[in-house]
């Protein structure tokens, strides 16, 4: 695993812009992948983090912290479970990193491209009807079919970016960027 | 014995050169003194350097992709920096300034995935242990709110004070339009108004004494009974 910067170190709780990022993030990652729920799971345990998500139902409630959620829990996420959680996504970010790499490579075929980001755009519309508050803003705007696109390659950028274990401090440090 | 590692992405492949430090007691399999590295993105020219502008690089796409991740492209590297990167519309534009004079910096010009794929290959360089150099690289940090202000466009940030200074521009113009009432229609309306209330002792005056109304009560003076 990759040290965790001095800057970093010190415990600080993520904000709520950078929950409801993390929550995103994840959400993309079950989107790109159709058994994304289950591999998320397994990579929990593969990572060693059975004691904080023994099971589904722990690590859904941890990511019922969204604010944007449906059914939000209410109250402060502890440091470990959001650092746990990031290690999840980077990692998976990592399986799904050739997925990624697809979407953003201006190398493919326009076409193609155009064809893989409705399939995702798409699943992901699904994802968020189903689980997030259609009411906020923040939902309505990536449902937008102007504002949506662009909100959805952002999102795609920064998985690639943040994939792998050297990935784990950007995205830390990017979830705990002040609200502007 | 010189040692090659090698970092390989998709669209990237970085090579690394060098030998152990045997005067720290590095084993055979770690590189301690760096001779040279090359840089090769698919479709590009290949780059090669010297240790500084390894860090150089490092310097600036490790901030530069941090940025990207919350969503605020800005330029890293100066004029005088080996190795600078800018955000190019979708793309990104990497230059690099050789260090012999009158030879002309080498831009490229790479798209999100090429740029993910140098990004990848530079942290496994960073995270491999059989590399013992003490490569200086920046700490991720959460970014500062005026820099997270630049994600909103400009005409988006400035609509508001501007559309501020506009009405209150409007404002001061309709007041000004507005007539000033004058001098001589004001004094009658004043006159009229001072006619109407006359002084209280004048009143006091014109009533009859003994008579009721709604006076002011009158004071009983000092030593005087009531019935």
């Amino acid at each position: 695993m990759a040290d965790v910067s001095p800057a970093l170190s010190r415990p600080t709780p993520l904000p709520r812009r950078g929950l409801e990022r993390l929550d995103l993030m994840l959400l993309c990652a079950e989107a790109l992948d159709l058994n994304g729920g289950e591999a998320m799971v397994w990579m929990s345990e593969q990572l060693g983090f059975q004691s904080l998500f023994p099971n589904r139902v722990e690590l859904w409630k941890r990511r019922c912290h969204n604010p944007l959620r449906r059914t939000t829990r209410r109250g402060q996420l502890q440091v470990e479970d959001t650092d746990a959680l990031i290690r999840i996504l980077t990692s998976m970010a990592e399986r799904l990193y050739p997925m990624l790499r697809q979407l953003l490579s201006a190398a493919e075929p326009e076409a193609v491209s155009e064809q893989r980001w409705a399939l995702f755009r798409s699943r992901l519309q699904e994802l968020i009807q189903e689980r997030l508050n259609l009411r906020r803003v923040g939902v309505r705007k990536l449902l937008d079919p102007i504002e949506g696109p662009q909100l959805c390659h952002q999102l795609i950028l920064s998985l690639a970016l943040s994939a792998g274990t050297g990935g784990v401090e950007r995205l830390k440090a990017s979830l705990l960027d002040p609200e502007a | 014995m010189k040692l090659s590692l090698r970092y390989e992405q998709i669209s990237c492949r970085l090579t690394v050169e060098g030998l152990p430090d045997v005067s720290t007691g590095q084993g055979g399999e770690a590189v301690g003194i760096l001779t040279g590295w090359s840089l090769a993105l698919a479709g590009h020219t290949e780059l090669e350097g010297r240790r500084e502008h390894l860090e150089a690089l490092l310097q600036v796409v490790f901030p530069y992709a941090r940025h990207l991740i919350s969503g605020a492209p800005r330029v890293f590297g100066d004029a005088d920096s080996p190795v600078a990167i800018h955000p190019e519309g979708p793309r990104h534009r990497l230059e690099l300034r050789s260090s012999q004079p009158d030879t002309p910096p080498l831009t490229l010009h790479i798209d999100d995935a090429e740029l993910a794929d140098l990004v990848r290959c530079l942290d496994q360089l960073r995270l491999d242990p059989r590399l013992q150099l003490p490569l200086q690289t920046p700490t991720p940090q959460p970014l500062r709110r005026s820099e997270l202000r630049k994600r909103v466009p400009l005409a988006r940030r400035l609509a508001a004070p501007i559309c501020g200074v506009a009405a209150l521009g409007l404002a001061g113009a309709v007041s000004l339009m507005m007539p000033t009432p004058k001098p001589g229609s004001v004094a009658p309306a004043q006159g009229s108004r001072n006619s109407a209330v006359s002084p209280p002792d004048q009143r006091d005056a014109s009533r009859p004494p003994g008579a009721a109304g709604p006076g002011p009560a009158p004071t009983p003076v000092p030593g005087e009974t009531r019935r």
